[in-house]
């Protein structure tokens, strides 16, 4: 196991060589990452250092690894219910909604929004903003294109979101997937529709330093399992920063498994999975 | 008492075994117990539930960062690995599964036994995969406890058994035998 020294040369080096900052990353779970990257790539800390000095691609590839960036089509299907049934249609009066979200990754989250904005009718309201630290996974994002298999589990979320009413069960629809993506059997691909990886703007951001890079505010802002690897104090700041840019009564929404600990808790109100600003 | 925590690794057949067990558990157990198993992939909700309906203590699905306490059972929540880390906190992570397993029990019992060194139980009951093995290793190699629940007994022996070659266990216990060990440690 690595000592805390060899990981803050480690996040000092890495600080000094480039933008990115994991001073503030949760301390085990960072060195934990950490440890698998040396031992995939066969390497002591000594030699990942000076590579990471002298190497800015192996560096960005790092930075991806380190990062964790696992999403899913609907993931916690009952968070989408929410935003559907209890969220989404206060916005239905509005002209404009405003949604960013923010740790992306390659986007499948943006697209289930984007879907459910559509069958609620209020797809052409909203604008929607989305980044991530990392570019790699947000030009995957931009093409909207997946493997298929991996995402096979996940047509059932799409179908307890879409299709089905838990607030009322004879409310049932059967709305086809191939309204939203084509799935490729043979090449193992689901595909985006054009009309769904057209609206969004996906834009590089790092949490930690660049802030709210649009020139808004926002109804809806989704960051979702990105700050369960960060620390307490960073956090906190996050969460500050949520609020400056929401509007009033806006919705903050976190991982199925996150929640809002501290004096930073008093300037939301928590409304079962979600945070409203106050 | 020189425990400071159990962990339960479990897969398909073990569900009534850990019914059992926390349907057995003293009140006033005073050490937390970490459930890692797998679901099905239907049963991600409710489950929590139907284990808390005959268990003596509180059952939780702990969220990130969530402190530790005394007598309570935590189960890894779905689709999340669960650690425990020093200062008595819980980490979540979304990382990808591990040998087709979120939450995998080995990186439970690996975090576990990094905290908890040789005040820890580690437990490895039913199951038709090798998670775990590689966990109850590091409980054993960390100082801890390695108890696997009796392969003629299990449903399915392949976890115990995989267990039992990878770490030279302590105990190989049937699931009575299990809870009165819990009862007297
Ligand atoms: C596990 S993914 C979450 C994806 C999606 N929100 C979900 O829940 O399914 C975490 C993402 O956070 C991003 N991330 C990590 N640190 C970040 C930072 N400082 N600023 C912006 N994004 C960051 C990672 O690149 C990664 O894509």
């Amino acid at each position: 196991m690595l000592s805390k020294e060899e990981i803050s040369l480690f996040i000092n080096v890495v600080k000094k060589v480039s933008t990115y900052d994991f001073s503030d990353y949760s301390e085990r779970s960072f060195a934990r990452r950490i440890d698998k990257i040396l031992s995939d790539n066969k390497m002591e800390m000594s030699a990942l250092i000076t590579k990471v000095k002298s190497n800015p691609e192996f560096l960005e590839r790092v930075v991806k690894d380190i990062t964790v960036n696992t999403t899913e089509l609907f993931r916690d299907p009952a968070t989408w219910q929410a935003l559907r049934f209890r969220v989404l249609n206060k916005f239905e009066n509005q002209s404009v909604i405003n949604i960013w979200h923010a740790g992306c990754s390659t986007g499948q989250e943006v697209y289930s929004m984007l879907i459910l904005l559509n069958e609620m009718g209020l797809f052409e309201k909203a604008n929607v903003f989305a980044t991530d630290l990392n570019s790699d996974v947000l030009s995957i994002a931009k093409k909207g294109e997946y493997k298929y298999r991996f995402n096979i589990d996940y047509l059932d979320n799409f179908d307890k979101v879409i299709n089905e009413n838990p607030f009322n069960y004879e409310d049932q629809v059967s709305v086809a997937y191939s309204k939203y993506f084509q799935i490729d059997q043979t090449r193992d691909l689901l595909k985006m529709n054009d009309f769904l990886v057209n609206k969004p703007l996906f834009r590089k951001q790092d949490l930690i330093n660049d802030g709210n890079i649009f020139y808004t505010k926002f109804d809806l802002i989704l960051c979702r399992n990105v700050l369960i690897y960060f620390n307490h104090e960073l956090q906190t700041r996050i969460f500050e920063m949520f609020h400056q840019n929401l509007f009033a009564k806006g919705y903050l929404v976190l991982g199925a498994h996150e929640s809002m600990l501290g004096p930073v808790a008093s300037k939301y109100v928590r409304k079962g999975l979600f945070y409203v600003k106050k | 008492m020189s425990y400071k925590a159990v962990i339960i690794g479990g897969s398909a057949g073990s569900f009534q075994v850990i019914t059992k067990i926390l349907a057995n558990i003293p009140a006033g157990f005073d050490i937390p117990i970490f459930l890692c198993l797998h679901r099905l992939k239907h049963v991600r909700t409710g489950f929590e539930e139907a284990l808390s309906i005959k268990s003596t203590l509180p059952i939780i699905e702990p969220y990130d960062k969530q402190h530790i306490r005394p007598g309570k059972i935590y189960l890894a929540p779905a689709n999340y690995h669960m650690y425990m880390e020093l200062g008595n906190t819980f980490a979540l992570s979304t990382e990808p599964p591990v040998n087709h397993s979120r939450p995998s029990i080995d990186l439970s019992f690996f975090s576990a036994a990094y905290t908890y060194k040789n005040k820890l139980v580690g437990i490895i009951l039913s199951g038709a995969n090798k998670d775990g093995a590689l966990g109850l290793k590091q409980v054993k190699l960390a100082g801890g406890t390695a108890i696997v629940q009796d392969p003629n007994e299990c449903q399915v022996k392949t976890m115990p058994t995989a267990a039992m070659a990878a770490t030279d266990v302590d105990y190989i216990f049937t699931t009575d035998q299990i809870i009165s060990f819990l009862k007297k440690i």
